[in-house]
């Protein structure tokens, strides 16, 4: 739906960093190892966290769920 | 310390009232131990007063979306440490109106106030390398998962020993037994990080507080004082 704020196994902010990570894999195309490790994000619990988070392809932009959910009160 | 009581004026958000309090839940905020009490131990006995307790405010209205600095604090000091943090996303029309009570609590109770995350230890690694023995063959250099080891002037050194962990794959490739790994017992390498709430140095010094109280209190029910 959207970003955890916390990685669910050891607790790192990961939220935060979600949006830089958004942008420069599924928009730049760069490399997802790359990127994870330019974040500092080391544990392979944070990384499944964030590499695992559903998006989605709308024209040319990349979206969450709540994006999609937005709409709904 | 971490927000424990929501209340909700208006939330016509995509996201449940339980979800985004659960999303401030979350959030790291700056914890000043020598400012505030645990609330059951506040002269206010759990009530709720200024010494236990810090209010935030937070009001939006779409198109936006909602970030952790949006969260108003009563006093700057309090202001929230990782202000990126996306709560929920606002489309037009759409309004979060919420009030929320921070207090202090510890990471038994709720995952939300445990400070460190990511914890390890190991003990300080010994090499030791037998130069006799050893004939400069470069398996253990290539087998090292850590690139600890390097041949440095037709001599087996030790690059980084602080990364070694003590795998012993060195040890195991060598048929001559050149190497030796250990442990140094008396030695650790201890390694965490925070979420921002506290300093990784006040983090430790609270923990070792907390232990001494506890040996302490260990002391008097032995009768050892």
């Amino acid at each position: 739906m959207i970003m955890p704020v916390r990685c669910f196994t050891c607790g790192k902010v990961l939220a935060s960093l979600f949006e830089e990570y958004k942008k420069r894999v599924y928009i730049n195309g760069e490399e997802p190892k790359k990127v994870l490790d330019d974040l500092g994000i080391k544990r392979y619990c944070c990384r499944r966290t964030i590499i695992s988070h559903p998006v989605f392809i709308k024209g040319n932009e990349i979206k969450e769920l709540i994006d999609e959910a937005a709409q709904y009160e | 310390m971490a927000i424990e009581n929501v209340t909700i004026y208006d939330n016509t958000s995509a996201l449940f009232d339980e979800i985004i309090a659960h999303r401030l839940g979350l959030i790291p905020l700056p914890t000043r131990l020598d400012l505030l009490n645990f609330r059951d131990e506040c002269v206010c006995k759990g009530k709720g007063c200024p010494n236990c307790t810090v209010h935030y405010t937070l009001s939006k209205e779409g198109e936006c979306i909602v970030y952790s600095g949006d969260l108003r604090p009563e006093d700057p000091m309090w202001a929230v440490v990782d202000k990126n943090i996306p709560i929920v996303k606002l489309l037009k029309n759409q309004r979060l109106i919420l009030e929320a009570e921070a207090e202090l609590g510890i990471g038994k109770e709720h995952a939300k106030w445990q400070v460190v995350c990511g914890i390890g230890y190991k003990y300080y690694p010994i090499i030791e390398i037998d130069e006799e023995k050893c004939n400069l063959c470069n398996e253990c250099v290539r087998v090292c998962p850590k690139n600890v080891l390097e041949i440095k002037r037709k001599k087996l050194v030790v690059k980084n020993i602080e990364d070694c962990s003590l795998c012993r794959s060195c040890a195991e490739v060598c048929k001559r037994g050149a190497i030796k790994v250990r442990g140094d017992e008396t030695r650790i390498i201890m390694q965490y990080e925070t979420d921002g709430s506290l300093s990784a140095k006040e983090a430790l010094k609270e923990a070792l507080k907390i232990l001494y109280k506890k040996y302490d209190e260990l002391e008097n029910v032995l009768g050892l004082k």
